[in-house]
């Protein structure tokens, strides 16, 4: 039987030089409106005029335990097999439930077409032979993408001779699927998500602690 | 997803027909209108995109692209990873070049002015109405003021060759290009060391001190992206820039020198490398020439001299000479870009390329090299001679040593505006915006009120444009044929890039070759441009067919291999043919033979310097107005120190007013420790007069309106750092 395929993306914020071509290159591939992303740059400093001295790309973390799948009253919202979490576009009611449960803010509403939306590691291209357009473009190869199930993939490869962390929300663990060098600061842009009343959770998806995690 | 489902009339299909009627009645909201959400049979099939090969043209770097091209609409364009000099990336730029193309801001028809300069009003003329009338202004203008009575001024771009082709045919050499406000200083200097602008190998370079040039924001390719490989091999940058850039934020150190002190801090470094004897001395003996000249004049510069100019600790300053040496010959001054700062331009940047030459890093990896370049053949014209016209350029004899062949925009402009030696009456523009990017824009407002006609040809309405009499719509990069272009990228590649229409080109925009073309039938001058852009392409490729095949393949021609070792034993095309320490040619001229420190004026109480710069999502002029790019940054402001802020009681994001010798501006205030207390700065490319750039206009300031036009003494480079600023609430 084939290997289900884990798709990931490891990120080395060190690199990331916040030239913002992976927002610009999302946004035209996946026609996102303006005045929304569906991935982003956060900054380390720049408070108060202080220096900004590191930035950290990110986007949906495609998770293992994703809140928003649980949150979604229709079921519009689900993870494939190829482990990405994906909406479907006619079965979404628009009632944003998805976006208040995400703890990295990984989706928007989109007004035009009023469904939710987020990074789908820019699946049509993957359908086509091509990587996610925000790992392409980018000069300084911050993010690298693979399937994590192929240990001939580079993500494979890098698992095992580079230390990785998650990100993780207070209170809440979504086993996310993107990597960071360990090292990374960990900006404040992890938030307790508002989660519906009646979700059903793993039970170690509830957590104390609120740190970048080993992965 | 199963065929039948797409058939089927779903709750969101019926949704999308009733939102389509309600729009119909509540045209006030837009919003309401859906867009079509189930998926079409076939989408997912790869065939239905189509890949074109070309080169990006959002800045001057032409990395490789490839455009997706569906229906023929172009959906997206990716990095081609074929290129070796873009390394397989397309920076916001590139990725918004979709936006140039499909800009609702476009010129669509050639225009003429109804009202007064500037004031935006027009009439739509056909394009035989718009040449004849070109045509006429430059018969008249050529016969009653001579063919030179005429200026071009063409920016960087792979057809500028033609524009320069049309003025060598029409007669006038008075010819301008946008690098005069760009890095001339650069060019002079290092041609004035080592008789060629050598390219820096960042990727193998073990220590690298840049000066000034933010090589992380304001990208050139490959550099950017090997500065960050050489950081991963452990290589040290050093960055002295009054702001913290990004390109500091990646240092290993960070040196907030005081502006316009730099020279002395390179003085001080030969200084350190000559006295403790750390130089290369085979090399210095064998390669260059006036060595006991530079010994003797360096000593006058000592570390501890050099701190009190540039506020750098003289125990740093000794330190870096010392690691600087250990490193080479794979250690560097990076040579930069931008040069347009200070009136001894030039020989700041001498000081650079006499500290690489002690660091024997010619030629050898990791240091400054000259890679083989590709040469296309061309197509050369005899052109007319015609009896009447001046001995000179207009701007001969205002700098010392300009470059002919591409002039200086400041000198030109005084020389228009005082009519001497002889008058200007007409000017065509080409793809280049001086309304913004040329200090002092009063200056280019007088200047252009000095002339009969103007005409700009340009993508869209810039501030150039705006001030034109005839304006005509050219396609942009993804809509034309071009000839070949060869570059020089650095270290480790050159090569060939080409670009061919990827979807045809729209409205009424005409390339300007065909414009300069029909010119040239009306003038009686056809002969010159009998010959279409393909033939003009096998003309290029004659001596070179192998790269025809490799654009075809791969949308790229690279030269790779080792580029250094490549001019061992061969003489350097200087008067000595060696590294010119010392220059003789300069002294001959009475011009200072070795870079003579003069110190920056004092900055008087309540004084600012402002210095200028871009970030990675601008292009100069050319791409704040792109709504994808506009949406990153929506107006520059003015970075100022928190203390001095505090004194002046302005807070961030207040709106403040910038003063200067040449004009006022009113921007808002980003207060930040990011820059040195006594230094301001300014992104370029907004405060726009322009009502045609719909997103930028009334957003921020404009560079030009408040820099003073002082201009470096050698190149005629304009020096744009020598302006100071008073600042205050508005």
């Amino acid at each position: 039987m084939k290997q289900r395929k884990k798709y990931v993306i490891i990120i080395d914020a060190a690199k990331c030089i916040d030239c913002k071509a992976c927002l610009v290159a999302c946004k035209v591939e996946n026609k996102v409106p303006e005045g929304f992303w569906r991935n982003w740059i956060s900054v380390l400093g720049g408070e108060n005029g202080s220096l900004r001295t590191e930035y950290q790309p990110s986007q949906c973390m495609q998770c293992n335990d994703p809140s928003c799948v649980a949150a979604c009253p229709v079921q519009a919202t689900y993870k494939q097999e190829n482990g990405l979490v994906v909406i479907d576009p006619e079965k979404c009611i628009g009632c944003g439930n998805c976006i208040t449960a995400c703890p990295y803010k990984a989706r928007y509403r989109n007004p035009g077409k009023r469904i939710a939306d987020k990074c789908d590691f820019c699946e049509d291209r993957l359908n086509r032979g091509k990587e996610p357009a925000c790992v392409v473009t980018c000069p300084t190869k911050t993010r690298v993408f693979g399937d994590m199930n192929d240990p001939e993939s580079q993500v494979a490869q890098m698992a095992k001779t580079q230390k990785l962390v998650q990100i993780a929300a207070p209170h809440i663990n979504t086993r996310p699927n993107i990597f960071y060098y360990e090292g990374t600061q960990l900006l404040d842009w992890a938030v307790t998500p508002k989660l519906p009343g009646n979700i059903n959770m793993p039970r170690d998806f509830w957590k104390t602690v609120s740190t970048a995690e080993k992965g | 997803m199963p065929e039948t489902k797409t058939k089927m009339m779903s709750r969101r299909k019926f949704l999308q027909m009733s939102g389509a009627l309600a729009a119909a009645t509540a045209v006030a909201d837009p919003c309401r209108v859906l867009y079509a959400l189930t998926k079409v049979a076939g989408e997912n099939d790869p065939a239905r995109i189509k890949e074109v090969f070309s080169a990006c043209d959002m800045c001057f770097n032409k990395c490789g692209l490839i455009a997706q091209v569906e229906n023929n609409v172009i959906r997206k364009l990716d990095p081609n990873p074929k290129s070796l000099k873009s390394r397989g990336m397309l920076c916001a730029r590139g990725n918004a070049g979709v936006k140039q193309l499909y800009d609702p801001d476009r010129l669509k028809y050639p225009l003429l002015r109804k009202g007064a300069r500037g004031e935006g009003k027009w009439m739509r003329l056909t394009w035989d109405q718009a040449l004849d009338h070109a045509a006429e202004q430059l018969d008249r203008i050529g016969k009653e003021y001579t063919r030179c009575g005429f200026l071009f001024m063409a920016g960087t771009d792979m057809q500028s060759t033609f524009v320069h082709q049309f003025a060598e045919a029409y007669g006038s050499y008075n010819v301008i290009s946008h690098e005069s406000n760009c890095l001339l200083s650069r060019n002079r200097a290092f041609l004035d060391t080592y008789g060629v602008m050598p390219t820096p190998d960042v990727l193998n370079c073990k220590y690298v001190i840049m000066p000034g040039a933010n090589r992380f924001e304001a990208i050139v390719t490959p550099d950017s992206m090997d500065l960050m490989s050489a950081k991963a091999k452990k290589s040290k940058l050093v960055v002295l820039d009054p702001r913290f850039t990004k390109t500091a934020a990646f240092a290993d150190e960070w040196y907030p020198i005081k502006p316009g002190t730099d020279m002395a801090f390179f003085l001080a470094i030969a200084h350190v490398i000559i006295a403790e004897e750390l130089y290369d001395k085979t090399f210095v003996k064998e390669m260059t020439s006036g060595f006991e000249e530079l010994r003797e004049h360096v000593k006058q510069y000592t570390p501890q001299w050099a701190q009190v100019e540039t506020d750098i600790p003289a125990r740093d300053i000794k330190r870096i000479a010392r690691e600087l040496a250990a490193a080479a010959p794979s250690a560097m001054v990076y040579p930069g870009r931008r040069s347009s700062d200070y009136e001894d331009s030039t020989q700041i940047r001498r000081s650079y390329a006499i500290v690489n030459a002690l660091l024997g890093n010619w030629d050898r990896e990791g240091g400054l090299l000259v890679p083989k370049k590709v040469k296309p053949g061309s197509m050369h014209i005899e052109a007319p001679f015609y009896e009447d016209n001046p001995d000179d350029r207009v701007d001969a004899g205002r700098a010392q040593m300009m470059f002919d062949e591409e002039g200086s925009f400041k000198h030109t402009r005084d020389a228009v505006i005082e009519g001497k030696p002889y008058p200007i009456k007409g000017w065509m523009t080409y793809k280049t915006n001086p309304m913004q990017t040329g200090a002092n824009r009063d200056k280019t407002i007088e200047m252009i009120h000095k002339l009969d006609f103007m005409m700009t040809v340009d993508i869209a309405m810039s501030d150039t444009a705006w001030m034109a009499d005839l304006v005509l719509p050219a396609p942009s990069y993804l809509e034309r044929q071009d000839p070949l272009s060869a570059f020089l990228a650095s270290s480790t590649c050159s090569g060939v890039i080409t670009r061919d229409p990827v979807v045809p080109a729209m409205f009424e925009s005409k390339p300007v070759f065909w414009i300069v073309k029909e010119l040239a039938k009306r003038l009686d001058l056809g002969e010159f441009f009998d010959f279409t852009v393909d033939d003009f392409r096998k003309a290029q490729l004659k001596k070179i067919p192998e790269v025809a095949k490799a654009l075809k393949e791969d949308g790229v021609y690279n030269v790779s291999g080792p580029s250094f070792g490549l001019h061992k034993g061969k003489p350097f095309k200087t008067r000595s043919k060696k590294i010119e320490l010392y220059n003789t040619r300069y002294r001959d001229k009475g011009i200072d033979p070795m870079p003579v420190y003069n110190k920056p004026k004092v900055i008087p109480k309540n004084y600012f310097r402002i210095v200028v710069g871009r970030n990675a999502y601008i292009t100069q002029s050319a791409s704040t107005n792109n709504s994808l790019l506009w949406e990153l940054e929506k107006e520059n402001k003015l970075w100022i120190h928190p203390k001095p802020a505090a004194n002046l009681n302005i807070n961030d994001n207040e709106t403040i007013i910038v003063k200067s010798s040449a004009g006022k501006v009113t921007i808002k205030a980003r207060v930040t420790k990011e820059t040195r207390p006594d230094t301001v700065y300014m992104d370029t490319g907004y405060g726009v007069l322009s009502k045609g750039l719909t997103n930028i206009f009334g957003k921020g300031a404009c560079i030009a309106e408040v820099l003073e036009d002082k201009a470096d003494k050698i190149s005629g480079n304009m020096a744009m750092h020598e302006t100071l600023v008073t600042v205050s609430k508005a």
